[in-house]
C-alpha cells in the first residue's frame, strides 16, 4: 500500500502546537505535515497526546500557542472553510443520546445546512451500509460501543467533508463493526479524501494507513510513510517501541516464579 | 413461613442467614463513609419523631367521630407509598435484587419467606409498625377489638412489604436498565409535587373538617390492606361477620401477593438475563416518516426548525432536562392557583410561571453536556450562534407563551380580578423576555456541567459558576424588568392609571420580545468566540 502516497498539498498542516494543562504538559510544540488523500495513522501510547492534538486540529480545544491549518484554511481565524470541510469522532465526548440513531443524523446534517431531502436519502444509505438500519429508531443512549461509533462515523461523514478526523476509532468496537468501517473509510479514502486517525493498535494502523505519524508524550517522534516509519524494523510495532524508548524492557529476569514448577 | 418447616428434605432454613446478611449490608453500608452514617441518623431520627408524634396524635383522636376514615385513608396512602417507592429508589436494598442470590439453590418459597423476613428488617417497616400501631388504636373499643387489632395489624405490616417486593420483582428488568435509572431521577420531583398536593390537601380538610373523608373511607376500607384497619373498625362496633371478612380479604391479598412475588422471582431466576442480547434484533417500529416527522411540519425549516426540534426531543426524553421542566411548569401552575383557590393570592403570583419556565434557558449548553462539540462544529460565525440561540429561545417560547398565558388566565379568572389581567399578562411576558435574554448571555459566558448521573445538577467545583449564573442572571433579569414594573406600579397607584392599563399587555410583550433579541445579539457573538472554552467547561459531568 506505501506506494499509493500521494504527495502534493498538504490536508493538515500543524506549526508549533503546545498545550499545556495546569503543570502538565500535554502537547510539546509539535510540527506536522500530513498529506491529502491518505489514510494518515497518528499512534503513540496512552496519554502521548493523541486526543488533544486532534482536538486542537478540529477547533474543539484553544492551543496555547502554534497555528493549524486545515486544507489551507488556518483553522481559528477562517472557521467558516474549515469547519465545512471536515468531518470529527472525538473520543470521549457524548453525542445527543436522546436521539435515535436517524434522528440524529437527521439532526447534524440539517444543523450543517444540508437539504433536507438530501440529509435523508444519505442517512438512509449511510444507515444500511452501517449496518445500523435495524436500530436506526432506537436511542443512541442504548446502543453498544460498536453501533455508536458507528453512528459517529455516519454522523461525520454526512456532509461528505475533505478530511475525516477519528479518534480512536476503532477502540471498544467488535471485529465485524470494525470491518464495517474499515470497508467505508477504504471506499472514501479511495475517492481522494483524507482521513486521519489515532489509535494504539500498530498491526491495525500497519494494515490501513498510507502514512504514520508517531507520538509520545506530547511529541511528534517520527512521520513518513509507513515504510519510513518502520525502517530496519520488521514490523511497525518494533519500529515504535524503539521509538518511544520502551525496548528491552523484559518482563523476563522478574517474575520468574510465575507459572510452571514449584508452587 | 409454614413452607420452611413443610420442607421435606428438612433444609436448614435460610430465613435466618438472609436476615442476617440484610443486617451486614445495613451495617457495612454504614461503615462506609460518615456522610452515609449522619444521612442515615438523621432520617431514621426524622421518620421515628414523625412516627411518634402521628402515633401520639392518632391515640389523641380516639374517640373522634371521623377517626375510623382517617385511620383506614392512612393505611392506603401508606400502602400506596409502599407500591411506589421501589420503583423511584430501586438501589435502595441490595437482598431487593433477587438476581444477585441466582447463583444459590434456593428454592422460591423458602426464598420469598426469607425475603420477607429481611424486609421487615429496617427504619421504613419500623415507621410502618407505629403508625399502623396509632391506626389500630384509635380504632379499636372493646377485647375483641384489640384481639383483631393485632391480627390487622401484622397482616397490613406484611401486606405492605410483600407489595414492595412483588412490584420491585416484576419490575426489576426495568428498574436495572437505563429506563429504570431514568425514572429514579424523577422521584424528587413525584414527592416535591406530592408534597404540594398533599399540603393543599390538609389545608382543605383543616376548613372543611373530617366529615368529607367519609365517603373515600367508605370504599377503601375494602380495600386490602386498608380493609385490616377496616376490620377492627367493624369489631369494635360488634360487627362481627364484616371484620372476619374484612380480614379474610386482606389475608387472601396477602398470599395473592406473595405468590405472585414467588412467580416473578422463579421466572427471574430461572431465564438468563437478556438485557444486552435485544441490540440488533429488536424489530424496527414502524414509523411512517423518514427524517423530521409530524413535529418537524409546524417548525420553521433551516437551522432554526432543527435546534427547536431538538430541544422539544430532549424536554421529553433526557430524564435531567424533564425533571428541570416538570418542576418548573408544576410549582409555575401550583403556586399561583393554589393561592388563588385559597383565596390568599394575587393575580401576580401568576408571573411565578413565567419566571420559573425562563430559569430553563439558563446554562442552555451545560444542558447539551459534552455532545455540545457537535453544535460548536457547526458554529463558526456569530450569525450561526445567534440562529442557534434563538432555535432554543423559540422552542422554550412554544411551550412558555401558551402555559404563562394560560396561568395567568386562570389565576385572575380564580380570584375573580379580570380588570388586572392585562397588567399581569404584560409583566409576564416582559420578565419572559428578561429571562431569555440574561439567560442567553450567562449561557454563553458561565457554562457548567450538569451531570447525568445522581441528583446533583452541578458538576463538582462549578458551583460558584452554577450560582453567579443562575442567581446573577435572575438579578440582572429583575434589573432589566424594573423600567415595566415601575410602570406597571405607576399604573395602579396614579388616578388615570386604570386608563393606561389594557395597553400594558402589548408594552409590556414588545419590552420582553425587544430585550430577548438584544441578549440573543449579545450573546450571539460571545458563544461564537468561546466555543472551544464552553466545551471544556460542560464536559465535566
Amino acid at each position: 500500500m506505501e506506494g499509493a502516497v500521494v504527495v502534493g498539498t498538504s490536508a493538515v498542516r500543524v506549526q508549533g502546537l503546545w498545550k499545556r494543562f495546569g503543570q502538565q504538559v500535554a502537547v510539546a510544540g509539535i510540527d506536522l505535515e500530513l498529506p491529502a488523500g491518505n489514510f494518515i495513522g497518528l499512534v503513540g501510547p496512552n496519554g502521548a497526546g493523541k486526543t488533544t492534538t486532534l482536538s486542537m486540529v478540529t477547533g474543539l480545544l484553544r492551543p496555547d500557542q502554534g497555528s493549524v491549518e486545515v486544507v489551507g484554511h488556518d483553522v481559528w481565524r477562517d472557521p467558516v472553510a474549515v469547519k465545512a470541510r471536515i468531518g470529527v469522532l472525538p473520543e470521549g465526548l457524548r453525542l445527543f443520546e436522546r436521539l435515535s440513531g436517524r434522528e440524529l443524523l437527521s439532526y447534524s446534517g440539517r444543523l450543517r445546512g444540508l437539504p433536507g431531502n438530501e440529509v435523508d436519502r444519505r442517512a438512509t444509505q449511510l444507515l444500511d451500509v452501517l449496518d445500523l438500519a435495524g436500530a436506526q429508531h432506537k436511542l443512541v443512549v442504548d446502543y453498544s460501543t460498536g453501533m455508536r461509533k458507528k453512528i459517529g462515523l455516519a454522523s461525520a461523514l454526512l456532509h461528505n467533508p475533505e478530511v475525516l478526523f477519528l479518534d480512536e476509532p476503532f477502540e471498544g468496537v467488535d471485529p465485524v463493526s470494525a470491518q464495517t468501517i474499515r470497508g467505508v473509510l477504504e471506499r472514501y479514502t479511495a475517492s481522494g479524501a483524507t482521513v486521519v486517525f489515532s489509535s494504539h493498535v500498530m498491526e491495525l494502523v500497519e494494515s490501513l494507513c498510507d502514512w504514520v505519524a508517531v507520538m509520545a508524550a506530547g511529541r511528534i517522534r517520527a512521520q513518513g510513510t509507513l515504510a519510513e516509519v518502520r525502517g530496519e524494523a520488521p514490523t511497525l510495532q518494533q519500529a515504535f517501541l524503539e521509538l518511544v524508548g520502551a525496548q528491552g524492557r523484559d518482563a523476563g529476569s522478574h517474575l520468574d516464579w510465575l507459572g510452571g514448577g514449584s508452587r | 413461613m409454614s413452607a420452611v418447616t413443610g420442607a421435606p428434605s428438612a433444609a436448614p432454613s435460610i430465613t435466618p442467614v438472609v436476615v442476617r446478611l440484610k443486617l451486614s449490608l445495613l451495617r457495612n453500608g454504614l461503615r462506609q463513609s460518615g456522610g452515609r452514617r449522619a444521612a442515615f441518623i438523621a432520617s431514621a431520627v426524622v421518620a421515628l419523631l414523625f412516627a411518634a408524634l402521628q402515633l401520639l396524635g392518632l391515640i389523641m383522636l380516639r374517640g373522634h367521630a371521623h377517626i375510623a376514615s382517617v385511620a383506614v385513608i392512612g393505611v392506603a396512602v401508606l400502602a400506596l407509598g409502599w407500591a411506589v417507592m421501589p420503583l423511584f429508589f430501586p438501589g435502595g436494598d441490595e437482598t431487593l435484587d433477587p438476581t444477585r442470590l441466582v447463583m444459590l439453590p434456593l428454592r422460591p418459597r423458602p426464598l420469598v419467606n426469607a425475603l420477607l423476613a429481611a424486609s421487615l428488617v429496617g427504619i421504613g417497616p419500623l415507621f410502618t409498625v407505629l403508625l399502623l400501631v396509632g391506626c389500630v388504636i384509635s380504632v379499636a373499643h372493646g377485647a375483641a377489638a384489640f384481639a383483631v387489632a393485632v391480627l390487622a395489624l401484622v397482616l397490613t405490616l406484611l401486606v405492605c412489604v410483600a407489595l414492595a417486593r412483588a412490584v420491585a420483582a416484576a419490575n426489576i428488568r426495568l428498574l436495572t436498565s437505563r429506563k429504570g435509572r431514568d425514572l429514579a431521577v424523577l422521584s424528587g420531583l413525584v414527592i416535591a409535587i406530592g408534597a404540594q398536593v398533599v399540603n393543599f390537601g390538609m389545608q382543605q380538610l383543616g376548613s372543611m373538617g373530617l366529615g368529607r373523608l367519609d365517603p373515600v373511607a367508605d370504599v377503601l376500607r375494602w380495600v386490602p390492606p386498608a380493609s385490616a384497619v377496616g376490620a377492627v373498625d367493624s369489631a369494635s362496633r360488634g360487627s362481627y361477620g364484616v371484620a372476619v371478612a374484612q380480614l379474610a380479604l386482606t389475608a387472601a391479598a396477602l398470599a395473592a401477593l406473595l405468590a405472585v412475588w414467588g412467580r416473578s422471582l422463579n421466572r427471574l431466576m430461572t431465564s438468563p438475563d437478556s438485557s444486552t442480547l435485544q441490540a440488533v434484533d429488536a424489530p424496527a417500529r414502524k414509523r411512517t416518516r423518514e427524517g423530521g416527522g409530524g413535529l418537524a411540519r409546524l417548525l420553521p425549516s433551516g437551522r432554526t426548525g432543527t435546534v427547536m426540534e431538538r430541544s422539544l426531543r430532549y424536554i421529553w426524553r433526557d430524564p435531567k432536562t424533564k425533571a428541570a421542566w416538570a418542576t418548573s411548569l408544576a410549582i409555575g401552575l401550583i403556586v399561583p392557583v393554589f393561592n388563588a383557590l385559597q383565596g390568599t393570592g394575587s393575580p401576580y403570583f401568576a408571573c411565578f410561571a413565567a419566571g420559573m419556565l425562563g430559569i430553563q434557558m439558563y446554562n442552555q449548553f451545560g444542558q447539551d453536556t459534552s455532545a455540545f462539540w457537535m453544535v460548536a462544529l457547526t458554529i463558526s460565525s456569530p450569525r450561526d450562534a445567534y440562529v442557534e440561540l434563538r432555535g432554543r429561545a423559540l422552542a422554550l417560547l412554544a411551550i412558555t407563551l401558551p402555559y404563562a398565558t394560560l396561568v395567568t388566565v386562570l389565576t385572575a379568572g380564580l380570584l375573580g380580578e379580570w380588570s388586572e389581567l392585562p397588567k399581569v399578562l404584560g409583566l409576564s411576558f416582559a420578565l419572559l423576555g428578561a429571562m431569555l435574554a440574561t439567560g442567553a448571555w450567562t449561557s454563553a459566558r458561565f457554562p457548567y456541567s450538569i451531570p447525568q448521573e445522581g441528583y446533583k445538577n452541578v458538576a463538582p467545583g462549578q458551583v460558584g459558576l452554577a450560582w453567579i449564573s443562575i442567581f446573577g442572571g435572575m438579578v440582572a433579569a429583575a434589573l432589566l424588568c424594573s423600567p415595566f414594573i415601575v410602570l406597571v406600579i405607576w399604573s395602579s397607584l396614579s388616578a388615570g392609571g386604570a386608563d393606561w392599563s389594557r395597553l400594558l399587555l402589548p408594552v409590556g410583550a414588545a419590552y420582553g420580545a425587544g430585550l430577548t433579541l438584544l441578549g440573543l445579539r449579545l450573546a450571539a457573538p460571545r458563544t461564537a468566540a468561546r466555543l472551544p472554552e464552553i466545551l471544556t467547561a460542560v464536559s465535566k459531568g
